[in-house]
């Protein structure tokens, strides 16, 4: 980007400024619609759940440090280690991949102005928020859910649990799930729409590959735990019979409901990583992704078939081998697409020209643990191994390594790799490394010991156990690990807090990315790109000679698209320029209808439903104000 | 099968190449899946489910589908085999879809076999 | 650029009549409501896979002392709500043209269809759940879950069209064509929605 600007050139990038900027201050924020402060409003709150689900965590492992402990009661214990599995999948990895890193990126990276839907993914995250905070009332009430996060019946049912406890979770789930749909279906209509000239879907980077995958998912998925959710409500508040046999019902239909969301669920957390990788490895090693469509159909694959194994999480519950055989089929076969990815990136490693740089090194630390975590999960897919150790602590060991070192190390690497983008800033990288190996033994330390416990037979979610079975010496050596795992967490935290405020100016592109977001300044102006870029490639910014003409069209105002809040929308398979969208400003109806959905569902808690009925009409109200004001060009 | 996408519409040709195979094995699944309950459950008294022509059949025609599905793939990748598959649309689209496809519906063929097999050797309602 | 339509500059029908013939892509407001339709009508799935798992699981469905489902009536009823699509897509087609009157006279018949239809079926509704509660049973209970929830979605419908004919009632706009376009696609979901739901509460009697 030339850094002398003529001047036709500044009144148009001028006119853009005035155009997109937003009110600054608490009352921008609040109506904001840029899909970059939404990332950043949901990159805090995630880190904010993230920091409940960690304590959670602490105190679990500080209760299982030593045989016969009663640091916490078992009620307590319960309600903690439900908790922290809600708090971690619902309200920290999901949303923080999605409407964090999803958000912020993809208008970017397919050369957009913004989301498809602005308004609806400002609603995505104050309807979040208000979910978390639903639920975490229940924390605050003694009475947060206690039965798992997989909230079995009939545990979970009136009889066992009368408590508010499983209400707080069937409708706080709900609650969550409408958020994500409405991100989930913004992601895919962006994704499918708003791609720049020329991006056709071979050429889409593979970040939003995955993110097609994980929104296609999530639209699929989501409906059979709201299902589920809706029958575990009606049963208990009204009566219903959906999961008991006397009355002609079925426990288990819980399970195949739960897990037909469920496992897909496990798919959702590990895709955005995928992204995150794929986007890391072709920077750091110079040089495009080996076997670029066969990595895109696999993100794809694995999304796909992951709806066709839910009954592996069933093998013990005594189904017929011919039902079961179908899931056993399709769980040994899905380890088939990950296994092409993780030969694609390691080999563009090394054929490339790679820097081992922090980002690079989160990549290299999830490609262990999703190996081993691999492992350790197609061992699952055999019926006879699975019966013997499901719900022990080898279940507790491959989760563990596939959520936190294969799914979180790619967030915390990403982290770093956007930062300079996010801030315009770099951050130490000295201290970045160093907190790498901190949260990489920590993490091995922690996780590994399990998969011993587990075949020695400690079974899961146990708030305690006898001395005499020699399990005392690894669960301690656990709980050490999470210590040390905190401790590299927080370096890493306090490295990008003090780099926001300290660090050295990042410039455009200090990585020399593939990808557009790569090509604009940093941190990104509102409107994201002055000149809507026109794509040749799978790596438009390396695309030098593409690059130079977007500067001599901002001189021609070609492309330029400064008569309103513009962007152009084309079609959806080849890229083929449309048309032209007015998109709307800032507004303060999303953050009104997630007020009035969240009374509405505080209203259902406590089973006031006239009252709940009048909170879904304020809501349809709220949302018939919205649409009456149509964006119009200024 | 090479000149099949001389004569039919290259997309869809491709379409169905990427999806034949995927939609088929998710038919298979929901239909033998369903059938395993049916069999199995309280109702097989009046319903009376003979589980392996069910399956046998699924199978089969899971297969040719998608061997056909395959077929497909394999045809828009030979007519697009001069093109990059990073090349403009809708040559390069079609050759990047078709690579995918020819791999994805080998994988698929696999699932089918696997679960029908499954399906048909065991003693229905039998637990492992 | 400056030769693609502005689909929110359209607001005359003749524009929006200009900007439909010229685009290429359906617009980003019938693909939102696409989406949200495929999740829809997965929840359906979902409970549709319900209500033959639990009769699966049971030798006598209905089980004994709750009568058979009826037949004529919700026939009629869903046969009504079904033909009701081909006023709703005769409107998106005359708006498309810019022929706006034409498009709210076929919406509101549509709409004076569905309503009826939904006042009958919450009628037949609260009638079946004196005579056969879903405290009762797992079948009461699916029966009961599966029309609320497809009546629901019918009253949805009936709330879209009813803002759409407001909010045309001061004209068109390419912004109003695309809520017009989705709120067809979502009622044309409606009612294929209403056959699947019917066929699964008259298998009993197969």
């Amino acid at each position: 980007m030339a850094t002398t600007i003529t001047e036709p050139a500044a009144q148009r990038v001028e006119r853009l400024e005035r155009i997109w900027v937003e009110p600054r201050g608490l009352w921008g924020w609040l109506t904001t619609t840029d899909h970059k402060r939404i990332g950043l409003l949901y990159f805090f709150t995630t880190l904010a759940f993230f920091g409940a689900g960690g304590i959670e965590a602490l105190l679990i492992r500080t209760q299982l440090a030593q045989p016969n402990e009663r640091v916490l009661s078992p009620e307590t214990y319960d309600q903690l280690m439900t908790m922290h599995g809600v708090t971690m999948i619902f309200l920290f990895v999901i949303p923080i991949s999605t409407g964090a890193f999803g958000n912020y990126l993809i208008p970017l990276m397919i050369g957009a102005r913004d989301m498809a839907f602005p308004r609806m993914n400002a609603l995505s995250y104050w309807l979040f928020l208000a979910s978390g905070l639903f639920m975490y009332a229940s924390v605050f009430m003694h009475a947060a859910p206690n039965a798992g996060w997989f909230d079995y019946v009939p545990l979970a049912l009136k009889q066992y649990n009368p408590g508010r406890n499983i209400d707080f979770y069937a409708l706080g789930l709900i609650f969550n799930g409408v958020s994500t749909t409405a991100a989930a279906i913004n992601f895919i209509v962006t994704i499918f729409k708003l791609r720049a000239p020329g991006m056709s879907m071979n050429r889409m980077p593979l970040f939003c590959f995955a993110m097609l995958a994980v929104s296609l998912s999530l639209i699929f998925a989501l409906p059979s735990l709201t299902i589920d959710l809706v029958y575990l409500e009606l049963q208990r508040t009204l009566g219903f019979h959906f999961f008991d046999v006397a009355h002609g019902g079925d426990p288990l239909l819980w399970q195949h409901l739960f897990w037909l969301f469920g496992h897909p669920e496990v798919y959702i957390i590990i895709l955005p990583a995928f992204g995150i990788a794929t986007s890391i490895i072709p920077t750091f090693s110079k040089r495009k992704m080996i076997a670029f469509p066969l990595v895109a159909l696999a993100e794809l694959l694995v999304a796909f078939i992951g709806f066709g194994v839910w009954a592996h999480h069933m093998f013990a519950t005594g189904l017929p081998t011919i039902t079961l055989v179908f899931f056993a089929a399709a769980s040994m076969m899905v380890v088939i697409p990950s296994t092409i990815q993780v030969f694609a990136w390691t080999v563009t490693v090394a054929l490339g020209r790679p820097e081992f740089k922090t980002p690079l090194l989160f990549i290299g630390g999830f490609i262990v643990f999703f190996v081993l975590g691999g492992l350790s999960g197609i061992m699952f897919a055999a019926i006879p191994f699975d019966q013997a150790t499901t719900d022990t602590y080898f279940v507790v060991a491959h989760f563990h390594f596939i959520i936190f070192g294969a799914a979180v190390f790619p967030i915390l690497g990403g982290m770093y790799y956007w930062f300079p983008k996010v801030t315009g800033r770099l951050y130490n990288e000295g201290l970045a490394k160093l907190s790498f190996w901190l949260t990489f033994v920590g993490t091995a330390v922690t996780f590994f010991p399990m998969h011993i416990l587990g075949l020695l037979g400690m079974t899961r979610r146990v708030y305690t156990y006898p001395s005499s079975l020699g399990w005392g010496a690894y669960n301690l050596s656990e709980t050490i690990g999470a210590f040390i795992l905190t401790a590299g967490l927080l370096l890493i935290f306090g490295n990008l807090a003090y780099s926001r405020f300290r660090g050295a100016p990042a410039g455009r592109d200090p990585f020399f990315g593939g990808t557009l977001e790569w090509a604009t300044s940093s941190p990104p102006p509102p409107y994201n790109f002055p000149v809507i870029p026109t794509v040749r490639s799978a790596y438009p910014n390396w695309d030098a000679e593409d690059r130079e003409a977007d500067v001599r069209r901002l001189e021609r105002g070609e492309l330029v698209l400064d008569e309103g809040h513009e962007t152009p929308a084309s079609t959806v398979v080849d890229a083929v320029p449309d048309e032209v969208l007015e998109m709307p400003a800032e507004s303060p109806w999303p953050l009104a209808v997630a007020v009035c959905t969240g009374l509405l569902f505080i209203m259902l808690l406590t089973q006031h439903y006239a009252v709940a009925g009048v909170f879904a009409g304020l809501a349809l109200l709220c949302v018939a104000g919205w649409h009456a004001k149509e964006p119009v060009e200024t | 099968m090479r000149s099949a996408a001389r004569y039919l519409d290259p997309d869809f040709l491709q379409w169905f190449g990427l999806f034949g195979a995927a939609l088929t094995w998710v038919v298979q699944l929901v239909v033998g899946f369903g059938i395993t309950v049916a069999r199995c459950g309280a109702a097989n008294e009046v319903l009376g489910v003979d589980v392996k022509p069910w399956e046998i059949t699924l199978m089969g025609v899971g297969i040719a589908l998608a061997l056909l599905a395959e077929a497909a793939a394999l045809s828009v990748l030979w007519e697009t085999r001069n093109v990059d598959y990073g090349g403009p649309a809708p040559e390069g689209r079609r050759h990047f879809f078709a690579l995918a496809a020819s791999i994805g519906n080998l994988l698929f063929l696999v699932i089918i076999v696997l679960s029908g097999t499954g399906a048909i050797v065991h003693e229905p309602c039998m637990q492992s | 650029m400056s030769a693609l339509p502005h689909s929110g500059e359209a607001r005359t029908p003749a524009a929006v009549a200009r900007v439909e013939q010229a685009r290429l892509a359906r617009p980003n407001g019938w693909w939102g409501m696409a989406i949200f339709v495929a999740t829809e009508a997965t929840l359906f799935g979902t409970i549709i896979g319900t209500y033959f798992y639990l009769r699966f699981n049971n030798l006598h469905w209905p089980p004994p002392g709750v009568p058979e489902p009826k037949v004529t009536l919700p026939l009629v009823l869903t046969g009504l709500l079904v033909l009701s699509s081909i006023p709703v897509q005769l409107a998106v087609n005359a708006a498309s043209r810019g022929l706006l009157t034409r498009a709210r006279v076929a919406l509101l018949l549509a709409l004076v269809v569905q309503a009826g239809y939904l006042g009958m079926q919450i009628h037949l509704f609260v009638h079946d759940v004196h005579e056969f509660p879903p405290s009762g049973s797992a079948y009461s209970s699916i029966y009961f879950t599966m029309l609320g929830a497809h009546h629901l979605h019918v009253f949805v419908g009936v709330l879209l069209s009813a803002w759409i004919l407001l909010r045309t009632a001061t004209g068109l706009t390419g912004y109003r064509m695309n809520g017009l376009r989705a709120t067809a696609f979502y009622w044309h979901f409606v009612n294929v929605l209403a056959l699947c739901v019917l066929g699964t509460q008259l298998s009993p009697l197969a």
